[in-house]
């Protein structure tokens, strides 16, 4: 090899490297770091030992185990129901209904505590469940319990993990499997020894998106967990922010135990994926076999997926929309207490919510194309994390999902807000913008990094051979592969941001409101059917949205082979 | 290994690009909103109090219709624009040592005195001692020096649902009796200032001995439920059939929009929550925030806390639609004590219904 090249090649990529590590280090570094100092220098003088006294005078080891244990439930909760349904839809002729991966994301985009209230309102005394079949008032006994939380949170959040599997399992393809058979191999030893290998690293990463998330979930424990008294880290933290007396200090104690439990899962599974990366996308066309089920199993296959729909959508938003139409809320499920009313109000031209719709639309957008621009970078940036300085932004880039949404913003406030910031961010849109894109940058990381540890190098290889420049191996080469890691990471994005409520409670200018705030509000002022209401509005509209991307999207795809 | 390489190359030669891009990005498309707000930002808070900058920013907890309303009638009165947030007691506090270091609010409005009392003591508040009609408020609830004052208040009551309750329970003790197992919520003390408020005014009466009646709430099964809104909402539904220490103006209004709901104030006495809205020292248009507390104690704004179905913090404003201060049993509470113990009441009770 030339040396020039080699020098060239060095200096780009250590140009990247810094360059990444020198945003992240602003966006998410310093302000962590603020937080730390918060709680080593709780009184104007610096203590080293408080963060160890606050967890000292806590039974904290109790709590700390609830929230592991509740994790790992949800977690075996969500690989239930994520892995046979991500087998369907990458293997078999059901996966063509590509509306099934919309409605599936209806889950994400629900705020967790509204999920939860439709669980409540359906499931508890005198619900609607109640109101239907009286005689199901033992079921909503043993619904309120531990159980019946695992079964909310991982129904909330297994479309993380299915969107990764399913994605892993189509670029596996039917080639491997087909040369298994060949080979004389029975289906329960191909999925063995071939497609299990080669799922670990896609269900490591999404295993612990969904455990990070679970245990700095706060929307659930808040209304479901309170109910039954299961009491995680999370209560324990929100009670230092949100409640007299504030104490950052404690919180940011207590949330860098979190942080270490995080850590220690990111390390173990950071290791895993490192043994377990195949280079699974090389230069040979992809054919991914489709079974076409027939008669037991499809009938099976079909009923899976509708029993799916109609846990993690169909129940929550029967609650939702029932909530949304009521006159009165005291009078219960009857024709002549329903109303349009609250949608009336709602939509009323230059109404609150309607600018509260209309900023949370225009917020998100921004995030989540912000956040995929610079998430995309650092994916690449990171690679098949081999350097020591890779992996520093792998986890760099990964923080923000394993601390707690609020102590990230909190940190932020604290850095953009400084008396000696040159550049006051605070209190404008910016600010917001900047709050959402640190709080979700990891999603595209991980998904960009999930489709691009997975291509083979020869590639790019071959395209140099063929005397393509740099720029004709992006376009032609490396977008088109990692695109749909990129689109997973806007949609997820955008979703969540469009739906954002513990950072946006604290960083909106005064006087403006998102849908989700306008939610809270409604439900803090009693206008519980008012706050539904926008909840439908507002997830209503975001399906619209990303149906239109996924037309588009396999339009692409069709002009494309 | 070459492949690997040149791979890297290109996707590094992206990485740049996508970073310069995304820097621009970010000097360039939030300049727009950041540049300008910088400036005034900074202007004033050091020329201090510039009122002409025309705007007032107001932190404010409790109904939000009548936080628009006041803000309007004021914004129509002196031209002033106001930036509101809106949130519960705690939120705003969250919100304010967020920005310790550099305040954007003028005036707060919280829904709990305890916690103006400590912004008082720890120098947080402007005395404002000349405002107009302070002399008209409740001596109990506000402060001599005029550093907060309590424009409005609640009163705690039993809330219970009209369909599911018949002959409402008439002492706080009967919320104890196995007739009501299972079926009472109260809101959590470190939630809603204004449980915190009942159950340490109770204490501040009853002491030591005043345990005894949460710990029979406890063992009767009564649950602890979130804030105000969250502990009245099964009510509403039915899945419940009681509030102790509920707030009654949410309980008015649901029961006016025609909700199964209704309210007793057990003859033994209450509590009432004073609402107090206090200047900040730091805050950067004093003179605006001056304007705005007179317009809270103006006749005007009394009117608009009665037709919220709060009681009016002036003793010469009637309360609307709902029990008058003066026909409410009420407590002979301490609140000094009160303040001095909220802490480690709220944690006491959060251990007694964990």
């Amino acid at each position: 090899m030339r040396p020039v090249i080699m020098d060239s090649q060095t200096f780009f990529r250590k140009l990247g490297v810094i360059l990444a590590l020198f945003l992240l280090i602003i966006s998410i570094g310093v302000p962590l770091l603020l937080i730390f100092w918060q709680s080593i220098y709780p009184e104007q003088h610096l203590d080293w030992l408080a963060p160890i006294r606050t967890i000292a005078g806590h039974e904290l080891s109790g709590i700390l185990l609830q929230s592991i244990w509740l994790g790992v439930c949800v977690v075996a909760g969500s690989t239930l129901f994520a892995l046979p349904l991500a087998w369907i839809m990458a293997k078999t002729r059901l996966g063509e209904h590509r509306w099934v991966d919309v409605i599936l994301m209806i889950p994400f985009m629900t705020p967790p505590y509204i999920g939860s209230m439709g669980w409540i309102l359906f499931m508890q005394k005198g619900g609607y469940l109640q109101q239907w079949l009286p005689g199901a008032a033992r079921w909503s006994e043993s619904f309120f319990s531990f159980g019946g939380m695992v079964l909310i949170m991982s129904l909330h959040l297994f479309p993380f993990l299915y969107l990764l599997l399913r994605d892993a399992l189509i670029r596996i393809g039917g080639n491997l499997e087909e040369a298994g058979a060949v080979h004389g191999a029975g289906a329960g030893y191909r999925f063995r020894k071939i497609i299990l290998p080669l799922l670990l690293s896609s269900y490591g990463m999404g295993a612990m998106l969904v455990f990070v998330k679970t245990i700095a979930e706060f929307g659930t424990p808040a209304t479901f967990g309170r109910r039954i008294g299961y009491y995680v880290m999370t209560s324990e933290i929100h009670k230092y922010i949100s409640s007299w007396p504030i104490d950052f200090g404690k919180a940011t104690s207590l949330a860098s135990v979190l942080l270490s439990v995080c850590l220690v899962m990111w390390y173990m599974q950071s290791t895993v994926s490192r043994r377990f990366t195949y280079r699974l996308v090389g230069g040979k066309g992809q054919r991914s076999k489709r079974y076409s089920l027939r008669g037991s199993k499809g009938a099976v296959s079909a009923l899976y997926i509708g029993l799916l729909l109609i846990l993690s959508v169909g129940i929550p938003y029967f609650s939702v929309i029932a909530a949304s139409l009521m006159k009165l809320r005291g009078a219960g499920l009857s024709i002549d207490n329903l109303t349009l009313d609250h949608y009336k109000e709602l939509l009323s031209w230059g109404s609150v919510s309607l600018k509260a719709l209309g900023n949370s639309l225009g917020l998100s957008l921004a995030a989540s194309t912000v956040a995929v621009v610079l998430g995309t970078g650092f994916a690449l940036t990171i690679g098949k994390s081999q350097g020591r300085m890779q992996r520093v932004i792998d986890l760099f880039s990964l923080l923000p999902n394993t601390v707690p949404g609020i102590v990230m913003v909190v940190g932020l406030i604290l850095f953009w807000n400084a008396p000696w910031m040159p550049v006051t961010l605070y209190n404008t849109y910016g600010m917001v913008v900047l709050t959402y894109v640190v709080l979700f940058l990891p999603y595209t990381v991980q998904y960009v990094k999930a489709s691009f540890t997975q291509i083979d190098g020869t590639l790019f290889q071959a395209g140099q051979v063929f005397g393509g420049g740099p720029l004709l191996i992006l376009r032609r080469i490396l977008l088109p592969l990692i695109m749909p890691g990129m689109l997973a990471g806007w949609i997820m994005t955008f979703t969540i941001a469009s739906r954002e409520l513990v950072g946006s409670l604290l960083i909106l200018p005064p006087s403006m409101q998102t849908s989700a705030t306008y939610i809270f509000a409604q439900f803090e002022q009693g206008q519980v059917s008012l706050g539904m209401a926008m909840a439908v509005v507002s997830v209503g509209m975001t399906v619209v949205l990303l149906l239109m991307v996924e037309a588009m999207n396999s339009k692409r795809k069709w002009n494309a082979s | 290994m070459k492949g690997l390489k040149l791979g890297k190359k290109s996707t590094l030669l992206l990485l740049t690009s996508v970073m310069s891009l995304s820097l621009f990005g970010c000097g360039s498309a939030p300049s727009g909103d950041s540049v300008k707000p910088a400036q005034d930002n900074s202007q004033p808070s050091e020329s201090g109090t510039a009122a002409a900058s025309g705007k007032l920013v107001l932190y404010s907890a409790g109904p939000q219709k009548l936080a628009d309303n006041i803000v309007s009638g004021f914004e129509a009165k002196t031209g002033v624009k106001v930036e509101m947030f809106q949130g519960t007691t705690g939120k705003i506090l969250a919100r304010m040592e967020a920005e310790k270091s550099n305040p954007v609010a003028d005036v707060v409005i919280l829904a709990s005195l305890p916690s103006a009392q400590a912004l008082k003591a720890d120098g947080l508040t402007l005395p404002y001692p000349e405002a107009a009609n302070a002399d008209k408020l409740n001596k109990d609830w506000s402060d001599a020096e005029g550093n907060y004052f309590s424009t409005s208040a609640s009163a705690l009551g039993i809330v219970y649902n009209t369909n599911l309750v018949s002959t409402p329970p008439q002492s706080w003790a009967d919320l104890g009796l196995p007739e009501w197992k299972d079926a009472v919520n109260i809101p959590d003390p470190t939630l809603s200032g204004s449980a915190l408020d009942f159950i340490t005014g109770y204490l501040s009466v009853k002491g030591d001995a005043g345990w005894e009646l949460f710990e029979s709430y406890k063992a009767n099964g009564t649950a602890m439920a979130g804030a105000n809104q969250e502990a009245l909402d099964p009510v509403i539904t039915g899945a419940k059939s009681m509030v102790a220490a509920g707030v009654d103006y949410m309980a008015y209004s649901a029961k006016a929009k025609g909700e199964p709901l209704d309210i007793v104030y057990p003859a033994e006495g209450t509590v009432v929550s004073p609402r107090p809205a206090a200047i900040l020292k730091s805050s950067p248009n004093v003179d605006n925030a001056k304007a705005f507390i007179d317009y809270l104690l103006s006749d005007e704004a009394q009117k608009l806390v009665a037709e919220a179905y709060l009681i009016p913090g002036r003793e010469d404003v009637e309360a609307e639609g709902r029990t008058n201060l003066k026909d409410i049993p009420v407590f002979k509470v301490d609140w000094s004590w009160m303040n001095d113990h909220g802490d480690e009441t709220a944690a006491r009770f959060s251990e007694v219904f964990k």
